[in-house]
C-alpha cells in the first residue's frame, strides 16, 4: 500500500502507523452536559464503511505528521490524503 | 551426444543448449551428462530416465509432464545434506555439474515402490477418504491413522537440519514492471525501454524469449529464438531497463506493488557465500502481465503413465533441449496447436506414430506414417513403469513411447485475480481471460489475456507499452512491432473421455480423478469452493495449473452449468511456490531484529554482566561478582549494598522527549492526569498518563528546565508509543498550541545512583560551583550542571529504589565513562553497579507500580492516585476515568502481600481467595501482580490487586496459584514495604 | 574529586571500511542540533536562519547549505529542521545554535542521538536496494533530499549528498545492528 504524502510524494505503507477513524479528531467539550455521554461515543462508536472512509495515519518513520487518508475500504484506492493538522484547524481544532 | 534421446545437431543448430561442454549430475544416485542450458528434466528425458517420482497418494509412477513452472509431477529432491530442497520442479531446475536429485516419495527403490500398494487400495481413498474412513475408533486417529498416513502420502523429506544458505530481501522502483519476457513482454520492454522509461523485465525462466524458445515460428524474418535474443541483447544495453531473469512476478499488491522471487544462485554449484534467493518488491507505476498461457491436459484412463506429456512440452524439448519425448511419439488433441508438435517432431526426424484428434475435420497436416485418427479419442494407455502404447475408444491399439496431449491453452490469468478480479470465460478458446476488474495500473498482453498468435501477443505487448507510456507521460519512441505470422489456434472444447473405464486424472500432483469430482458432485459438494476443499484438486504445490479448469469442466457437467457459471476458485499469491526462507529474508538467528544497547554495555559486559532483553534493549540483569553461583545471590547483594551505601544503574532505556515552546506547560496539563501548569522551573513531577478512556497507560517523571522548557522521562516499553500519542494531541487536538516535541532517549545516558552515600558520591562527580546539598537541592529537584571537570549533564533528584537518590545524564558518548567515574568515585562506599532485577526488587519493596500493574485494565484509583487525577481541567481521561464502576468503593486497590508463613515463596499470576473458599471465579477477590525475594526483610514479598484492599490490612487470604499448584496463605499488608513514610528518599 | 575529565565515545568507534567499490564509514566531526519553528514565527526563523548561518530553509524532505560552520538544513518536518555543522566547540553545540538562532527556534542538541555513516561508491545503490525502500533513483530523490524512513526495523535519516553517496544516521543505541545490516547489503551484492 502506497500513501501519497502531501509534503513528501508517494511513501510505502510501512512506514505509518494506523489509528483509525478521523473522528478522533472531534474530541468532545469536556465541560460540556452530557460530557460523558459525548465522550463514550467519542470512543466506542465508529462508522464501519464499505467504500470511503477517512482514517488517521502517523507517519512514524517520516515526518512525524499525523495524516488524515480518504480510502475506498473495498478498492483500497486512496482518494486523498491531508495534513491532519489542517483537518483539525479546518474542522476549529485550535487551542 | 549426452544421452540417447538427445537429438542431432542439425543444420540449423539444434536447440539451445551449449554442446560444447557436458555437465555431469546425479539422479538417484545415476551419473548421467547434460549440456548446459539443459533443465534437470530435459537431461533426464535427453537419457531417457522416464520415471522421476511417485505420486502423492496412491504412489503411482510419475514422470515429467510439462516444460515448466506449472509442473505437477516431476518433483524431486535437490542437492543434499543441509542444502536437500524437496519439491523441486525438475522442469525449471536448472542444470549445473555436480547436480544431485532424487525422486521422491517411495518407500525402497523409486522403480519398485514398497507402497505402491496403495494404488490397490484406491478404491477406498477416493475423495474425502479421511473425513469418512479413520472416524473409528476416536483414539485411533492421533495414534494410528494419522502417523500412518503421514508416513505413506505427502511430498518430499526435508532436510531437518537448518537452511544453510542464506536469503535476502530487496526493493525496486520503475515506471514499468513486464512480467514475462515473451513475444508480448520483449515487445512491450522494447517500446517502453527505447522511449527512456525506466523498465523491469522480469521473468521465471533462466532464457528470456518465453515460447518462442519453445516454437519454431519465425519475427520480423529470423528464427523466433533469434528475434528473443537480439531483443534482450538491445534490452539489456539500455541504462533504464533492469532485465530479472530467473525471476518470477508471485504477486500483485495494492497500489502497483509487486512481489518477485529471484533465484540468484540456484544455478550455480557454490553460491559463493552470496543468497541464493531474494525476494523483490517492486513498485510500479504500471505494470504489464505478459505471463503467457499454460498447456492443459485431456483426462482419459491412464494419462498419469510417464511418457504422458503435454504436447507443448514435447515440442518444447524439442527444439530448445534438442530432446525426443520419445522414439515413436503419439498425439491426443483438441485443436490445432497440437498439430504443431507433430510437424516440427517430424521435421526433426522423430517418428510420430499417430494423431488422434477428437475434432471429425480435415487433418492438419499430412505426415506420412501417421495414424490420423480424426473425431477419435484415447481412451487408455497401457505400460508399465511407462508409456508404451494406447488403445482408442474404438479399440483400436498403437504402440508408442511418448503420448503428447493438448486440451487447449489456459492464459495465466493469476496476478490479475491478486485484487479480487474474477476471471470471465471465452467460449472462442475456451478458456478464461482477465475479468474486467484488473488491479490497478496493470495492463494484459499476448497470451495472458487470450490473444493466442505470436503476432497477436507482438502487437498487444507494444500497443500495451504505448498506452503506459501515455498515462504516464512518457513520449512514446517511433516504431512498429515486428511481424510474425497468425498461427492457427482453432480449439474445440474437450475435456475428458466418457469411453475410458480406468481412472482419468485431472490433478497428477494430489492424485484426483474425473471420478472423483463425480462423487464429489454426488455428495453435495458442488460450488467449486468446496470441490476443490473435500477432493483436495488444485491444493498441492502446483495450485491445480492443469488441473483446475478440466476438473470444472467436470463439474460443470455434472451440475448441467457451463463453466462460466460454474466459475473458478480465488487465485491468491504466491504464483509459484515460495520458500518460507525467501520470505524469512536475512531476518534469522541475530538478524533476526535488531538491538539496542545501553551506553554502559560494553563497560558491563566486560565485568561479565548478565543481560536481559527488554524490547529491542539489551539491559544488565545483575552483575555476577566470582564466587556466586545463584542469580539471587548476586541481586541480594546488589540490593542491600545499595541500601547501606550506594548503587548505581543505567536507566537510559526510559523513554526521553524534550518539550518545548509557550503552551509547552498547557500542554503537558492536558496529557497527564494530575497538574503540571504550577510546576516551578527546576522541579521534576511524577505525572500518570490516562488513555481516553480513563484507564492508566504510563508514567514518568517530567522535569521543568526552564519557562518553556521541559524534559519527560517514559517508561521504556511505552516510549514509541506516548510520543505517537503527544504527536497526535499536539497536531490533531490542539493544533492551536506552542508546542514542540523531539525524541531526546538516544541523546543522553541517564544513572540512577541510589542509597544513602548518593549524595556524597555525586559531590565527587559534579563540578563543586553547584551546590547539590539537601537544603539547596531537595527531593524533585533538578538542574543542568557540569560533571567531572566541564561534561555538560542534568541531574534530577528522584527515587525508584525508595532510597535517597538521583539520576544523572550526560550526552551518550561520555556515557560508558561516567559509568566507571561512578563507580569508581564511589569505590570507598562500597559502590555497586545493579541491574533490572535489583531494580524490580527494590520497586516491589517500595509499592511503586510498575509493568505488571500497568496491564490495560488499571485505573488510578486502583493505584491509589484516584485524588492525583484532576477534575479541574481538561485532561485525556479525565472524562471516562470518572465512571462509577471504575470508582467503587469495593474495587480492586493495590496492596502488599507477605505470606503468613515467611518460609513461603509467592508467586505472581496467584489468585486471591477467602480461607475456605472454593476456587470460582465468583469467590475471586483480585491477583498477585509482582513478587520478589526481598533480601532487605528476608522474607518473599508481593503486590497485587485485592477487592477494598485497604479496609482489609492485617486479613489474611489465600494465594492461590493454580498453575504451580500452591495456596499459600499470606496477609494484607501496605504497599509499601520499606520506609513508608519516604524519610528515606527526602534524607 | 574525581579529578578525571570523562573520555568521549563514537557510536561506531570510528569504523572506516572499504569493499570493492563501496566505501562504508562513520562520519566524525559533525554535530547535529534540531531547530523547531514556534507557532507563528515562520517569518522570524527565516531571517534568524539567513543570519546564523547564512542558509534559506528547506522544505520538509529537502536541505540547504549554510556559509556558516560547513552547516547544511536539513527539513525534517513541517515545523522541525535538523542543522548538521561542525561545532567550535562539540560540548555547546546547542547552545552555538541558540546563539546563532536567539529566540526564533526552539533547540536542542540530537548530536549524541545518532551514529552517522557516509556509503558511498559505484555499488551503493545496488547495496542500498536490499535495505531502502524508498526510490534513491536521481530523479526522485536528487542530490539534497532527505528523509526519515525504516531500513531492517529501524529509524534511518538518508540525505544524499553526491550522486554515488549517501549520508545515513542512525539512532545510536542500535548503530552497531544498522551497520551490520549496512555490511551485509554491501557483501550480499558485491562484485
Amino acid at each position: 500500500m502506497i500513501i501519497d504524502h502531501p509534503l513528501l510524494g508517494p511513501r510505502d505503507a510501512a512506514e505509518f502507523v494506523i489509528l483509525g477513524d478521523a473522528s478522533l479528531i472531534d474530541r468532545p467539550d469536556w465541560q460540556a452536559e452530557d460530557a460523558a455521554q459525548q465522550f463514550h461515543d467519542y470512543l466506542h462508536l465508529r462508522d464501519n464503511p464499505a467504500g470511503e472512509h477517512r482514517e488517521l495515519w502517523f507517519h512514524e518513520q517520516g515526518d512525524r505528521s499525523w495524516l488524515v487518508v480518504t480510502r475506498n475500504t473495498l478498492t483500497h484506492e486512496v482518494l486523498k490524503v491531508e495534513l491532519a493538522r489542517d483537518v483539525a484547524v479546518a474542522r476549529g481544532r485550535d487551542r | 551426444m549426452s544421452g540417447p534421446f538427445r537429438l542431432g545437431p542439425p543444420a540449423d543448430g539444434g536447440g539451445a543448449i551449449d554442446r560444447s561442454r557436458s555437465l555431469a549430475f546425479r539422479f538417484e544416485g545415476r551419473r548421467l551428462t547434460g549440456y548446459p542450458g539443459d533443465t534437470l528434466a530435459s537431461a533426464l528425458l535427453a537419457n531417457g530416465v522416464r520415471l522421476v517420482g511417485r505420486s502423492f497418494k496412491y504412489h503411482r509412477p510419475r514422470g515429467v509432464f510439462t516444460a515448466g513452472s506449472e509442473e505437477p509431477s516431476a518433483l524431486v529432491e535437490l542437492r543434499s545434506g543441509a542444502h536437500r530442497e524437496p519439491n523441486t520442479r525438475a522442469t525449471v531446475a536448472e542444470l549445473f555439474d555436480g547436480l544431485e536429485a532424487f525422486g521422491q516419495n517411495y518407500r525402497g527403490s523409486l522403480r519398485f515402490d514398497l507402497l505402491a500398494a496403495n494404488d490397490l487400495l484406491a478404491p477406498f481413498l477416493s475423495a474425502g477418504f479421511y473425513y469418512k474412513t479413520f472416524m473409528w475408533p476416536k483414539s485411533f486417529w492421533e495414534k494410528v491413522y494419522e502417523p500412518a498416513i503421514r508416513a505413506s502420502a505427502g511430498l518430499g523429506r526435508l532436510s531437518g537440519a537448518a537452511d544453510p544458505d542464506s536469503y535476502d530481501k530487496g526493493f525496486l522502483h520503475c515506471d514499468l514492471l513486464v512480467i514475462g519476457a515473451g513475444p508480448a513482454g520483449l515487445a512491450a520492454a522494447l517500446a517502453a525501454g527505447r522511449s527512456g522509461a525506466r523498465v523491469i523485465l522480469a521473468d521465471e525462466d533462466f532464457v528470456m524469449g518465453g515460447r518462442l524458445n519453445a516454437e519454431t515460428h519465425e519475427v520480423g524474418g529470423r528464427a523466433g529464438a533469434a528475434w528473443a535474443a537480439a531483443a534482450v541483447r538491445e534490452l539489456a544495453s539500455m541504462d533504464r531497463v533492469r532485465l530479472l531473469p530467473r525471476t518470477t512476478a508471485v504477486g500483485a499488491w495494492d497500489h502497483g506493488v509487486y512481489a518477485a522471487l529471484e533465484r540468484r544462485t540456484d544455478h550455480l554449484a557454490d553460491a559463493g557465500g552470496k543468497p541464493r534467493q531474494v525476494l523483490w518488491r517492486i513498485y510500479s507505476r504500471r505494470a504489464i502481465l505478459a505471463a503467457g498461457a499454460t498447456e492443459r491436459p485431456i483426462a482419459f484412463g491412464g494419462n498419469d503413465r510417464p511418457g504422458a506429456m503435454l504436447a507443448g512440452a514435447v515440442r518444447a524439448y524439442a527444439n530448445r533441449f534438442a530432446v525426443a519425448g520419445g522414439r515413436r511419439v503419439g498425439l491426443f488433441v483438441n485443436n490445432d496447436d497440437g498439430w504443431r508438435t507433430a510437424a516440427d517432431l517430424a521435421a526433426k526426424g522423430v517418428e510420430v506414430a499417430a494423431v488422434i484428434d477428437v475434432r471429425d475435420r480435415a487433418p492438419l497436416a499430412d505426415l506420412p506414417g501417421a495414424r490420423i485418427r480424426m473425431g477419435e479419442r484415447v481412451a487408455a494407455t497401457w505400460g508399465r513403469g511407462g508409456v508404451k502404447g494406447v488403445e482408442l475408444a474404438t479399440g483400436e491399439r498403437i504402440a508408442l513411447d511418448c503420448l503428447a496431449v493438448s486440451g487447449g491453452w489456459n492464459p495465466n490469468v493469476h496476478l490479475t485475480c491478486h485484487q479480487g478480479g474474477k476471471p470471465a470465460w471465452r467460449d472462442d478458446i475456451a478458456a478464461f481471460v482477465p475479468g474486467g476488474r484488473l488491479p490497478p495500473g496493470m495492463a494484459v498482453a499476448g497470451a495472458a489475456g487470450g490473444a493466442l498468435t505470436t503476432a497477436a501477443a507482438l502487437a498487444e505487448g507494444h500497443a500495451a507499452a504505448a498506452a503506459a507510456l501515455g498515462d504516464l507521460g512518457i513520449a512514446a519512441a517511433t516504431g512498429d512491432p515486428p511481424g510474425a505470422s497468425d498461427e492457427a489456434v482453432e480449439v474445440s472444447p474437450f475435456w475428458h473421455v466418457r469411453e475410458s473405464r480406468g481412472r482419468a486424472w485431472l490433478d497428477l500432483q494430489n492424485d484426483v480423478t474425473v471420478k472423483d469430482v463425480v462423487q464429489a458432485h454426488r455428495e453435495g459438494f458442488r460450488s467449486v469452493e468446496h470441490l476443490k476443499r473435500y477432493t483436495t484438486l488444485g491444493m498441492a504445490t502446483d495450485q491445480g495449473k492443469t488441473a483446475n479448469v478440466g476438473a470444472l469442466a467436470v463439474m460443470a457437467e455434472q451440475t448441467g452449468k457451463t463453466i462460466a457459471e460454474t466459475g473458478t476458485t480465488v487465485f491468491r499469491p504466491p504464483y509459484t511456490p515460495v520458500p518460507i526462507a525467501a520470505f524469512a529474508g536475512r531476518a534469522r538467528g541475530r538478524d533476526f531484529q535488531p538491538t539496542r544497547l545501553t551506553p554502559s554495555h560494553d563497560w558491563a559486559a566486560a565485568r561479565g554482566a548478565v543481560f536481559i532483553e527488554a524490547g529491542l534493549w539489551l539491559r544488565a540483569q545483575w552483575f555476577p561478582r566470582p564466587g556466586e553461583t545463584h542469580w539471587r545471590q548476586s541481586v541480594d547483594r546488589e540490593v542491600l549494598q545499595t541500601r547501606a551505601s550506594v548503587g548505581i544503574c543505567d536507566v537510559t532505556t526510559l523513554g526521553k522527549i524534550d518539550i518545548q515552546g509557550r503552551d509547552a506547560a498547557e500542554f503537558l496539563n492536558r496529557v497527564y492526569a494530575n497538574g503540571f501548569a504550577k510546576l516551578p522551573v527546576g522541579k521534576v513531577r511524577y505525572g500518570l498518563m490516562l488513555r481516553e478512556d480513563g484507564i492508566c497507560y504510563d508514567d514518568g517523571t517530567t522535569a521543568r528546565l526552564g519557562e518553556n522548557r521541559f524534559v519527560m522521562t517514559t517508561t521504556t516499553a511505552n516510549a514509541v508509543l506516548v510520543f505517537r500519542n503527544l504527536e497526535f494531541a499536539r497536531q490533531c487536538l490542539w493544533p492551536g498550541l506552542d508546542v514542540h516535541l523531539i525524541s531526546v532517549t538516544e541523546q543522553w545516558a541517564q544513572f540512577a545512583v541510589a542509597g544513602p552515600y548518593s549524595r556524597e558520591l555525586l559531590g565527587r562527580i559534579v563540578d563543586p560551583h553547584h551546590n547539590i546539598s539537601n537544603e539547596a537541592f531537595p527531593f524533585m529537584a533538578c538542574a543542568e550542571v557540569s560533571v567531572c571537570g566541564g561534561t555538560p549533564a542534568r541531574l534530577f533528584r528522584i527515587s525508584f529504589s525508595g532510597e535517597l537518590a538521583y539520576e544523572v545524564a550526560v550526552p551518550a558518548r561520555y556515557g560508558e565513562s561516567l559509568m566507571g567515574a561512578l563507580l569508581a568515585a564511589g569505590e570507598d562506599y562500597g559502590a555497586v553497579a545493579y541491574g533490572t532485577e535489583a531494580l524490580g526488587v527494590m520497586r516491589v519493596e517500595k509499592g511503586h507500580a510498575a509493568g505488571p500493574e500497568l496491564i490495560g485494565q488499571t485505573t488510578a484509583r486502583m493505584l491509589g492516585m484516584q485524588r492525583m487525577v484532576s477534575k479541574k481541567k481538561d485532561c485525556i481521561g479525565n472524562v471516562l476515568s470518572e465512571r462509577p464502576e471504575m470508582n467503587r468503593e469495593d474495587g480492586l486497590e493495590l496492596m502488599g502481600f507477605r505470606p503468613v508463613d515467611r518460609a513461603d515463596e509467592l508467586a505472581p499470576g496467584a489468585h486471591f481467595l477467602a480461607p475456605g473458599a472454593e476456587a470460582t471465579m465468583a469467590n475471586d477477590e483480585g491477583w498477585m501482580s509482582s513478587v520478589a525475594w526481598s533480601p532487605s526483610l528476608g522474607h518473599s514479598i508481593g503486590l497485587g490487586f485485592i477487592r477494598n484492599g485497604h479496609a482489609r490490612i492485617g486479613e489474611t487470604v489465600r494465594a492461590w496459584d493454580a498453575v504451580r499448584g500452591r495456596d499459600v496463605p499470606v496477609e494484607i499488608v501496605s504497599a509499601h514495604f520499606l520506609d513508608p513514610q519516604g524519610e528515606r528518599l527526602r534524607g | 574529586m574525581a579529578d578525571v575529565a570523562l573520555e568521549a565515545r563514537l557510536p561506531l568507534g570510528g569504523y572506516a571500511e572499504t569493499f570493492g567499490s563501496v566505501s562504508l564509514a562513520e562520519v566524525t566531526g559533525l554535530t547535529l542540533v534540531s531547530a523547531a519553528v514556534p507557532n507563528g514565527g515562520d517569518a522570524a526563523f527565516a531571517v534568524a536562519l539567513a543570519g546564523g548561518f547564512g542558509a534559506a530553509r528547506p522544505a520538509t524532505g529537502g536541505s540547504t547549505a549554510g556559509d556558516r560552520y560547513g552547516a547544511r538544513i536539513l527539513g525534517m518536518q513541517p515545523d522541525q529542521l535538523f542543522i548538521l555543522f561542525e561545532p567550535p566547540d562539540p560540548d555547546r553545540a546547542a547552545e552555538t545554535v541558540s546563539d546563532a538562532l536567539g529566540p526564533a527556534a526552539y533547540v536542542t542538541d540530537q548530536s549524541d542521538g545518532w551514529a552517522m555513516l557516509r556509503i558511498a561508491g559505484a555499488g551503493v545503490r545496488a547495496a542500498l536496494e536490499r535495505l531502502c525502500m524508498l526510490d534513491l533513483d536521481a530523479a526522485a530523490f536528487p542530490e539534497g533530499r532527505v528523509t526519515r524512513t525504516v531500513m531492517e526495523h529501524l529509524s534511518v535519516v538518508i540525505l544524499r549528498d553526491g550522486p554515488d553517496s549517501f549520508l545515513l544516521l542512525t539512532p545510536r543505541s542500535s548503530a552497531r545492528s544498522f551497520l551490520h545490516a549496512v555490511e551485509v547489503s554491501i557483501a550480499n551484492t558485491a562484485g
